[in-house]
């Protein structure tokens, strides 16, 4: 009897052994993951969160956009400037968009090459940077001069035009061009010269911006050591001003800013790829609050944050202001034109 | 057997021989085809510009050590001083110290070049396959830190299971006799 009742118990407990087995077996095929969905699972110590950079202070934001975007029309918007009118001109693709200053298509001027940088001068005449030359057009779009070709390496990513001087920023050389107005190269600004205490550009991406301040001194990004430099026309390295870092006041990353513009008042307008931040900076570089970040640049109030490749090699805002002090973004990865104003004090 | 010889003139020659040459070479395309279209020529591969470094190469691999490693392409270095595959985002001082570093393993080795360059090297006995470093190289950088499948070390696992875990559908197939997949320099990008 006893040992019937053993056998009984002993077949009872292995039957539920196994039962037991394949029900885990079951609930483990049935919970493993083949698809990613729970994601990686790892620690927060293997992931780069870039989210939690991007959060802002709204207390310094200062800025809100007065209008809604404008597209430019562009599959690849490059560069913004904006003429004495207050007229939009946009370098995209193979040619110069020019928009009405509430944004409505005037005109399209194509060109023979890719541009990537642009301003227009007083007179209306507009200077381009296409391919490994300056272009300069008339007022009406026609061409005026073609300037010689500064070589396969040559990537004009920056251009100045003050009184009778023109300045190009060449990401390719690492270089400063300072031609005449006519096109006659006048000399080179920036080349490394431990004599001359001169640091020499640190360009690693080609994202390499210059303005005339009003000052009458040459303002050029480093964004290779996160700063902006001073330099005389005679390229004599004056000063800079910059700090490194991802907070809010300095700038983040290898390679910022990418792009600035200066306000009448001789403030800066930065921009900053990565984390897309347009801030400004008084005239000695006293960081002054903020115009937009990923939260306002994003689309449809998405945070914009690169995840791909392609969205993080594209990125590089450009900024252009007017006379009364509003800000022109170009988001040249949506290809629109964001106008930004200063929110009302109180 | 002597009409046969005089049968064969030069033209009848040329033409059989240029049929032969015809089908001869067919044949070598159809076996060349065949054999790189072989399921056993084929090999996983990352396409570089697919990834999004999300971490799934580190934990999906059925290897415990994952055979997805970083990798670096020189010419498309800033050789950056902040570099930001190498260094947290907000360091202490831009140094090789172990609080500076992003790598949780410490997988990146960091050489003085000159000023203000410096050279990263990837140990592939420490590398994870995490791609942290990747993406913070990708968000700020020039993207040249990218994740590959190493095959001295991939099985080659008929479904890879890392491959059915992408969310970028970065995994391909790709041949053998080229099993990696490089980034490309462009100077203007």
């Amino acid at each position: 009897m006893y040992r019937a009742s053993g056998k009984t118990i002993s077949g009872l407990i292995a039957v539920a052994l196994v039962i037991a087995a394949v029900v885990v077996g079951v609930v483990s095929i049935l919970r493993l993951d083949t698809t990613g969905e729970s994601g990686s699972v790892l620690s927060a110590e293997y992931t780069y969160d870039l989210g939690k950079l991007a959060a802002i202070d709204p207390n310094l934001i200062l800025y809100a956009e007065s209008r809604p975007p404008v597209g430019t029309g562009f599959r690849q918007s490059r560069a913004i400037a904006l003429d004495t009118s207050g007229r939009i001109y946009v370098a995209g693709d193979r040619a110069i968009g020019i928009f009405s200053p509430t944004g409505n298509p005037e005109k399209l001027i194509d060109l023979s090459g890719e541009p990537r940088c642009l301003t227009v001068a007083d007179d209306g005449k507009i200077y381009i940077g296409v391919g490994d030359h300056v272009e300069v057009l008339t007022a009406e779009g026609q061409p005026a001069a073609s300037w010689n070709p500064l070589g396969e390496e040559a990537v004009l990513t920056g251009i100045a035009k003050h009184k009778d001087d023109v300045f190009v920023a060449d990401a390719g050389h690492r270089i400063v061009l300072h031609y005449n107005a006519a096109g006659m190269l006048v000399g080179h600004i920036g080349e490394k010269d431990p004599d001359k205490n001169i640091p020499g550009f640190v360009i690693p991406s080609p994202h390499f911006d210059l303005a005339v301040s009003r000052d009458g001194l040459l303002r050029v990004a480093n964004p290779g050591r996160n700063r902006i430099e001073t330099y005389t026309f005679d390229g004599d390295f004056e000063f800079s001003w910059g700090e490194r870092s991802v907070k809010i006041k300095g700038f983040c990353g290898c390679c910022n800013p990418v792009n600035f513009a200066l306000l009448p008042d001789g403030s800066f307008v930065t921009a900053e790829k990565g984390l897309d931040r347009v801030k400004v900076y008084n005239s000695d570089g006293g960081f002054v609050g903020v115009v937009a970040g990923p939260a306002q640049l994003g689309k449809e109030g998405q945070i914009k944050l690169c995840n791909t490749p392609e969205e993080c090699r594209e990125g590089g805002f450009d900024v252009a202001v007017t006379p009364d002090g509003r800000i022109y973004v170009l988001d040249v990865t949506g290809n629109m034109i964001r106008v930004f104003q200063k929110k009302a004090a109180g | 057997m002597a009409n046969d010889k005089e049968n064969l003139t030069r033209r009848h020659f040329l033409r059989e021989g240029l049929w032969g040459a015809c089908l001869a070479g067919a044949g070598t395309a159809a076996g060349l085809s065949v054999a790189r279209n072989n399921p056993d020529n084929m090999v996983w591969q990352i396409d570089p510009y697919k990834c999004i470094g999300c971490g799934n190469c580190a934990t999906y691999c059925v290897l415990e050590h994952s055979a997805v490693k970083c990798v670096q392409a020189y010419a498309i270095c800033g050789y950056c001083d902040l570099c930001t595959g190498y260094l947290v985002p907000e360091p202490k001082a831009l140094d090789t110290g172990a609080e500076n570093e992003l790598c949780p393993t410490g997988a990146i080795k960091r050489t003085y070049v000159e000023d203000p360059y410096y050279e990263y090297m990837i140990d592939e006995t420490l590398c994870n396959g995490c791609g942290k470093c990747v993406k913070g190289c990708l968000a700020f950088g020039n993207g040249s830190l990218f994740l590959q499948v190493r095959h001295d070390r991939c099985k080659n696992c008929n479904e890879c299971s890392i491959a059915a875990a992408c969310p970028s559908q970065a995994y391909k197939r790709v041949p053998a006799d080229q099993p990696y997949l490089l980034k490309k320099v462009d100077l203007k990008e």
